[in-house]
């Protein structure tokens, strides 16, 4: 019963650019988020030394969707040319790719697929309020995608352990709500549009302090499932909407800066592409090898909040 | 490694219901012309304030009633649905605060009507590898706020009903459960049953223009002819994938749980493997299409009218919007 190990990793991030006073990596001509999934994809598939015709199933964890439905997993299938293996589309919000890691894992270690295609990609620039008076919330975000292939790992490597969490109490305080199929008879109608009821909004101060309360309860407890003290972990790769909230909880789990990837700090919040992406740059870097012990978390939406930790 | 197996079920259907000569007052349409194409008689429209959860949440009670289990019991939550509560976060997440469930993980699958599936065969990992015991799996949808109901959308809009079904899934004993699933997709067929928008194709994802102009892209639209012509060699394919990975053939199915989209596709399907219509289960005639809500709608009904005994072989299947398909063979 092989545990999921990586196999390849690839990112794609555009460009930075002025994004309401803030340098955010923004895709100038959005053609949905399987488009910007694509270039991680190949990449993570040559360093796997794998061919499209070759992978066993998708994976594919976003929030906003290329279309409604159906989900970007099948447009990605289509882009890569992966013939009709499966193709899953998951909500887990910003931990939606700790989340998928965790179900390709089940899927692997049950033998049911090997090469699977695991991405965390989001067009956030298509989705914030784009007036000026919510510039304080859409400068927060970047596009950008990751994108992992994972298979059958070496004997003591690959996912080791990981804990996955939601507390849909707190479901309003980051959050869109329109459309919304609860609205009868229109889930989406002019009026909502003309109240920018259709753009994500975030209450500040309860998104921070569950951040600072979430990321490190989940560090502790996917280190503590794994009986690894914190110091033999090479690297930690956080994610959260707010990159102080990182510095917070590193701070408060007694790790030095050096040994933390912000994705946030650099690109703003990437929602589901931030561990991804985060991992691929520190492999292509060098900061990264075959062995290194990496303890990646996330928080956000929904509330969801995750980590894992993972043997390279 | 163990089996999962389906321990409960539970389901939810509003009250309100829309029959064929109630969607004429909306659209130029006909009773004789829905049945004859698509089998619908009537189908559930929700009311007030109802989102996927809600439903969902009714359907989820149900089942850990069956099952004799609390919201405290579950390890995970498992949403199937395309027609979520808000646009952010998943359905999940809110169904898990209506019924009370402990910080489990809660995420939603969008696999439209293969999403039940999906969803089953994600819990069935979970429980086999022994990580999760018990996992509550949920198809839900409200289509009715999302349909054209006009004379312009009638091809589809006839089609859809809301409606809410559960399962929980756990160990089962040997020599039953869930013996396996099979899962594609096909993504060059995506946009032949589809609701483009809001998506991220474009900047903004949204508009006024959107909802107002003539031909709205914030509405289903379906090839029809496209999608039976697929449904009919795939639905079949993909049940025979199942019953050759387990040594089975056709004569020792004892009941076909398919999908509900359309009472022709699965008379082509039962007619095409030979399967007599006493081993089929249909309620597409009083639902219409649930998408992920039909599997466990039509499963429950089978389990509570004596068809589904144990020890029988079962399988369940579906086909639709990606294209997506799949099936999972169950000994009950």
């Amino acid at each position: 019963m092989a545990n999921a190990g990586l196999l390849g990793a690839g990112h794609y991030v555009p460009p930075l650019v002025d994004w309401f006073g803030a340098q955010r990596p923004i895709e100038a001509e959005p053609r949905g988020t399987s488009a910007l999934a694509v270039p991680a994809c190949r990449d993570a598939l040559s360093r796997a030394h794998t061919a499209p015709r070759d992978v066993d199933c998708i994976v594919f964890a976003t929030i906003n969707g290329d279309v409604t439905f159906p989900g970007s997993a099948c447009f990605l299938q289509d882009r890569l040319g992966c013939d009709t293996v499966p193709a899953l589309d998951v909500r887990a919000q910003c931990s939606g790719f700790l989340f998928a890691l965790s179900i390709a894992d089940q899927f692997v270690r049950c033998g049911v697929y090997r090469r699977v295609v695991l991405v965390g990609a989001e067009l956030h620039s298509v989705w914030v309020n784009p007036s000026p008076s919510a510039s304080r919330l859409s400068r927060l975000f970047g596009d950008g995608a990751g994108a992992w292939v994972v298979g059958p790992a070496r004997e003591g490597s690959g996912l080791l352990h990981c804990v996955l969490h939601t507390d849909g109490t707190r479901h309003d305080q980051f959050w869109c709500e329109y459309p919304a199929s609860r609205q009868h008879p229109l889930r989406i109608t002019v009026e909502n549009v003309r109240e920018g009821r259709h753009f994500p909004v975030l209450d500040e101060e309860g998104v921070r302090q569950f951040g600072r309360r979430a990321i490190p309860a989940a560090v502790r407890e996917v280190l503590g499932k794994a009986g690894v003290a914190a110091d033999r972990v090479d690297r930690f790769v956080i994610a959260h909407v707010f990159p102080e909230v990182v510095e917070e909880a590193c701070s408060d789990l007694g790790i030095p800066a050096g040994r933390v990837a912000n994705p946030a700090a650099e690109y703003g919040h990437l929602g589901s592409a931030a561990i991804p992406v985060a991992v691929s740059r520190d492999l292509e870097d060098g900061r990264l090898g075959t062995g290194a012990l990496v303890c990646a978390a996330a928080a956000g939406a929904g509330f969801t909040w995750a980590a894992a930790l993972l043997r390279l | 490694m163990r089996n999962a197996h389906i321990l409960a079920l539970g389901t939810y259907l509003p009250e309100k219901v829309v029959t064929n000569a109630d969607l004429t007052r909306w659209m130029d349409t006909s009773d004789e012309w829905i049945q004859q194409r698509t089998g619908v008689r009537e189908r559930r429209f929700s009311e007030g304030w109802t989102g996927a959860s809600d439903m969902g949440a009714l359907a989820a009670r149900r089942a850990l009633e069956a099952a004799g289990m609390t919201p405290q019991d579950l390890n995970m939550i498992i949403f199937a649905t395309l027609s979520p509560d808000v646009d952010m976060p998943a359905s999940a997440c809110l169904l898990q605060a209506k019924i009370g469930a402990p910080e489990i993980p809660a995420f939603d699958v969008r696999n439209q009507c293969s999403g039940f599936l999906y969803g089953l065969a994600i819990a069935d990992k979970y429980v086999k590898t022994g990580t999760c015991d018990s996992i509550l799996v949920v198809g839900a949808e409200v289509h009715s706020t999302g349909l054209d109901l006009t004379t312009r959308g009638r091809e589809v809009a006839v089609i859809f009903g809301d409606g809410a079904g559960a399962a929980i899934v756990g160990p089962a004993e040997p020599g039953r459960g869930i013996l396996s699933t099979h899962l594609h997709a096909e993504g060059r067929f995506a946009k032949k049953l589809w609701l483009e928008a809001p998506g991220t194709m474009r900047r903004p994802r949204l508009t006024e223009d959107m909802i107002t102009c003539d031909d709205p892209p914030i509405f289903p639209k379906m090839e029809g002819r496209y999608v039976f012509r697929h449904a009919v060699t795939r639905f079949p394919e993909v049940i025979r994938e199942a019953l050759d990975a387990n040594g089975f053939t056709v004569d020792d199915l004892d009941l076909l749980v398919p999908h509900q989209a359309n009472l022709r596709i699965n008379q082509m399907v039962a007619a095409a493997l030979g399967l007599p219509e006493d081993r089929v289960v249909n309620n597409i005639d009083r639902c219409g299409n649930t998408t992920a809500a039909s599997i466990p709608l039509a499963l429950h009904e089978a389990v509570q009218a004596g068809r589904v005994k144990e020890g029988d072989l079962v399988c369940l299947a579906a086909f639709g919007a990606g294209f997506t398909w799949a099936s999972a063979l169950i000994r009950w």
